[in-house]
């Protein structure tokens, strides 16, 4: 049996080494090894009330984004990519983040296996709608307001991108049909150091802090060119002692049409965590608990391009609204006075206007309102409405 | 153990069965479903981009980085290749400006499938949808703007994804023609 395993694999590889060697000879246009691909921006942000946690005016922000991604296509089996990204931040220092960077391998037609740091497949907006020129709205979504927020709405989720491997496959059902499925294990989420367990950590780091992977996976089914619908979840061990577990799931709906398109998502966390009762006398342990902190939240959005009217001078203009929602619930009681629980109750909307210059260069005049629920949790009433001004470009 | 070997040989060779030539070919019938397949696929997150914005090169990079992100199979990413190098190869045909040609004539109908016209418009109810349908788009916008919006497809909107095609003017009256019967 093992031989027969072994003998399986050996097939497998030669196929797959002898495909790249015919595909090579038969190869009759031209074949790049590299390019460089990518988008930035420049936002201006008017949010005249608005300040920091530590009561210092955050106004007037002008923020700058470049992110140049590399392309290295080594065989055309494989193909290795790398997203950077350049920004200034709050200071005005020089920011870099490697996104992503990874190896797709292409098994086959329908097969492709990637490995390193990628952008997990989990709903549709952090893994292919985020970048700002292809993102309608000057903003991101309230879910995803560790992505790129800077408002007093705090996001559900920001592990977005982690190191591991992913498959994935996609599945033709006739002409039009298409099922998408990716199931992928990474490094997972990681305890953030205060009080109760200090929830999960918001962003991905290198390396894991518990024994475990998280997985996760993403299954959609699409009808070219306009509907796809995805249901995504992700569970990992987060915790030090690898004790408490993170779950998310997350349901996507895309329909584009001709000159309009409708996006939403419904988006879900859980995450344990433990903790201990007061004592009711001196020197004494107060009993010792686990209980599920939920954060959840939709939103939808909404773009018409005025090209439907006819009018030439309307052609490049798209208008765009976006509504957002976000609670959160710790065992049923909101009552409970985490920092992190601070302003994540609330909705958010979003009005703006587009003015494509390029298929891939946009100006971008948009207004955003926050509305938070529970503003006594956290930093108080922090009055979080703003104005974006943003050029965002492809290349 | 046995069964998760007898599985994983099984999983092994189905996989290899499915495996297919991930071969690049000039294959003019790939242009048409190329066109289809950036209509479709592209738009869905963003605007399909005219296919000067890089070279044939750069595109047989960055066609790869998309077939991961859009799901599209190894034969929908040749197509693409396809549809996108016979619009920037210069054999095909030449600039309107370039008359001298001793390129065989090839009527409207034979242009508009070797261009993947129907990739991103209808004619006769068949075709997508990323741009207008051109059944009686000669009637309506007249020829003068047909002829245009062949040799210079932003002229009325900037952020069109329409390439500019390597088409002469004989081209161009042949495709006004064709689109004159629809």
């Amino acid at each position: 049996m093992k031989n027969g395993l072994l003998q399986s694999v050996v097939a497998a590889t030669s196929m797959s080494l002898m495909t790249t060697v015919n595909a090579q000879e038969n190869s009759t246009l031209d074949i790049g090894r590299f390019a460089i691909a990518g988008y930035g921006d420049v936002t201006y942000i008017n949010q005249s009330n608005m300040k920091d946690e530590a009561g210092n005016d955050i106004q007037n922000n002008v923020v700058a984004r470049f992110v140049p991604i590399f392309l290295f296509q080594l065989s055309e089996k494989i193909h290795i990519e790398a997203e950077l990204e350049f920004s200034t931040n709050a200071e005005g220092e020089t920011e870099t983040e490697l996104e992503y960077a990874n190896m797709d391998y292409f098994f086959n037609d329908n097969t492709i296996i990637t490995a390193g740091k990628f952008l997990l497949p989990f709903g549709q907006f952090g893994v292919n709608l985020h970048p700002s020129w292809i993102n309608k709205a000057a903003s991101n979504p309230g879910l995803y307001g560790g992505h790129g927020g800077n408002g007093s709405l705090g996001g559900i989720t920001s592990i977005l991108g982690d190191t591991g491997i992913n498959i994935a496959n996609t599945w033709n059902l006739g002409d039009a049909g298409r099922i998408f499925t990716d199931f992928y294990t990474v490094s997972g989420p990681r305890q953030e150091a205060g009080d109760h367990g200090g929830g999960v950590e918001m962003s991905a780091k290198n390396g894991d802090n518990n024994n475990t992977m998280a997985f996760g996976g993403r299954i959609a089914y699409a009808f070219l060119p306009e509907w796809e619908v995805g249901v995504s979840y992700y569970s990992g061990k987060y915790s030090n002692d690898g004790d408490l577990n993170y779950d998310a799931y997350n349901i996507d709906i895309n329909w584009v049409g001709s000159y309009a398109s409708v996006r939403g998502e419904i988006f879900g966390s859980s995450a344990e965590t433990e903790g201990e009762d007061d004592p009711i006398e001196v020197d004494e342990h107060g009993e010792e608990w686990v209980k599920d902190f939920d954060k959840s939240g939709w939103y939808i959005q909404g773009t018409w391009q005025a090209r439907e009217l006819g009018k030439a001078w309307l052609n490049p203009v798209e208008f765009v609204v976006r509504y957002s929602d976000i609670k959160s619930d710790f065992d049923g009681s909101i009552g409970h006075d985490f920092e992190e629980d601070a302003g994540k109750m609330g909705s958010r909307i979003y009005y703006g206007v587009n003015y494509w210059l390029e298929p891939s260069a946009v100006l971008k005049l948009g207004a955003e309102s926050t509305s938070i629920d529970n503003e006594g949790a956290g930093h108080g009433g922090i009055v979080d409405d703003r104005v974006f001004l943003q050029l965002a470009f492809g290349f | 153990m046995k069964i998760l070997i007898l599985l994983l040989t099984i999983f092994t060779l189905t996989i290899s069965t499915f495996s297919v030539q991930a071969q690049h070919v000039s294959d003019p019938s790939l242009v048409a479903e190329g066109a289809k397949v950036y209509s479709e696929n592209c738009a869905r997150c963003h605007n399909a981009r005219p296919a000067e914005e890089y070279t044939k090169k750069e595109w047989s990079v960055v066609i790869p980085h998309m077939r991961a992100k859009a799901h599209m199979t190894g034969k929908e990413a040749l197509a693409v290749e396809a549809f996108l190098a016979s619009t920037l190869t210069a054999d095909v045909r030449n600039i309107a400006s370039h008359e001298n040609t001793n390129l065989p004539k090839k009527t409207g109908a034979e242009l508009v499938t070797q261009f993947g016209c129907q990739g991103c418009h209808q004619l006769r109810g068949e075709g997508g949808k990323l741009g207008p349908a051109l059944d009686n788009v000669v009637a309506d916008k007249g020829e003068a703007f047909v002829l245009k919006k062949l040799m210079e497809p932003k002229f009325n909107n900037a952020a069109s994804a329409m390439p500019k095609y390597p088409m002469n003017k004989e081209d161009i009256a042949a495709i006004i023609e064709f689109l004159k019967q629809e």
